[in-house]
């Protein structure tokens, strides 16, 4: 009976140890949750603007020759046009999570949800970084050239263009740490329970 | 009183004593067979891990041993090809050895979550840098990707002409490198999606 009561002592003090615990640590998760929303409007903001920002870029120089083209578009390099096709999907599948993480801000001990968002945050997280980082080697052949395979630079002629194309790369690379940091709280709330 | 997995066991002991004296040896077997779970994840992990040292080393070896002389020259043209010619493969070639690096290190974390199923420092560390290890390996093979794709098909409004016609061996080389830069890629995001499977507590 001794050993009965000492055990019944060791459970309610471990018992309300637990429930503390877990308030506080679902406390700790609210917050996480209430930071994955802000952030996943922070990366809606900057892939939308990104695609925007690529997509209606069109330059036409005031001259031409017979040989020459004198306009450039972002429909002339596939590479922009799937940069742009990649901004858009995870866009727009951003728009689609922050209902997910709505239901995460309420209720903060879902664990299949939050697996769920892990796996498509990590999918949506590749695909922009190849989006972005092709479009960032463009970029960087159009303001350099490369001798060796005799592709010059395009940016002398096409300067607003080229700043053009040049700026649009940030949004998607901002979105490409944000997604790095939503993927973090998702594990570290998955793992704090 | 040990912290972790004890407390966990302390838990399920209080509710069920609710009920009347829930067997301990019950619970013991039940975070045992949880136990066994993340060891087989671990397990996986590990392999798939390996898997992706012989992707990620593969895809730089490949694009590092690319250069093609072509045997004929004149005054004006260049007539060999190697990933130093471009920045892009450059950065392909160091992001994808550094890619290798980090994995055969992350080895023996690996073997330590096997080792402990449940200690979940390990675990997390590697899906933090799995995560940045992803990030570096997609940008070198998307970069990679768009010269690759340049260098097969040229454009025609830059005026930038396909060098593949005329060097095909280092072109097949290079495309094979990307190809195997994706694998990695592939791997990794499952190794991502493990590690988080694995942190899961259940109580």
């Amino acid at each position: 009976m001794k050993a009965g009561a000492a055990i019944e002592l060791g459970h309610g003090e471990s018992n309300s140890k637990g429930i503390a615990s877990t308030t506080a640590s679902a406390g700790v998760n609210r917050g996480a949750s209430i930071l994955d929303f802000i952030l996943r409007i922070v990366a809606f903001l900057g892939t939308l603007v990104s695609a925007i920002a690529m997509g209606t870029t069109r330059e036409r120089l005031p001259f031409f020759t017979q040989f020459l083209q004198f306009r450039a578009e972002y429909d002339d390099l596939p590479t922009f046009t799937s940069f742009v096709v990649a901004n858009s999907v995870v866009c727009s599948y951003l728009v689609f999570s922050l209902a997910l993480s709505v239901f995460h801000i309420i209720r903060s001990n879902a664990k299949k949800s939050r697996i769920i968002l892990i796996f498509f945050d990590t999918a949506m997280l590749a695909l922009l970084m190849a989006g972005a980082s092709a479009a960032a080697a463009i970029v960087y052949l159009a303001h350099k050239g490369n001798a060796k395979a005799n592709w010059f630079t395009i940016c002398q002629q096409f300067n607003a263009f080229c700043e053009r194309i040049s700026g649009s790369l940030i949004g998607s690379f901002v979105g490409v740490v944000v997604f790095m940091l939503l993927i973090l709280l998702s594990a570290a709330a998955l793992s704090k329970r | 009183m040990k912290s972790g997995g004890d407390s966990t066991t302390i838990d399920v002991e209080a509710r069920s004593a609710s009920k009347g004296k829930g067997p301990v040896l019950a619970v013991h077997h039940v975070k045992e067979e949880k136990g066994g779970m993340k060891r087989g994840m671990a397990i996986i992990d590990l392999v798939l891990r390996i898997g992706a040292i012989v992707a990620a080393l593969a895809a730089a070896a490949t694009m590092g041993t690319s250069d093609q002389n072509l045997p004929f020259f004149t005054q004006f043209f260049q007539f060999e090809a190697s990933y130093d010619d471009m920045p892009s493969f450059q950065f392909f070639l160091i992001a994808m050895s550094l890619v290798a690096g980090y994995l055969v290190l992350s080895v023996p974390f690996s073997i330590v979550s096997i080792v402990r199923p449940h200690a979940s420092g390990p675990r997390l560390l590697l899906l933090i840098l799995d995560l940045v290890a992803l990030t570096l390996a997609t940008s070198a093979a998307g970069a990679a990707t768009s010269i690759v794709y340049l260098a097969h098909n040229g454009n025609a409004s830059s005026n930038w002409l396909a060098i593949c016609n005329q060097f095909g061996d280092f072109c097949r080389n290079v495309s094979g490198a990307v190809v195997a830069s994706f694998v990695t890629v592939v791997t990794f995001m499952f190794l991502i999606l493990l590690s988080a499977l694995a942190l899961r507590k259940h109580h």
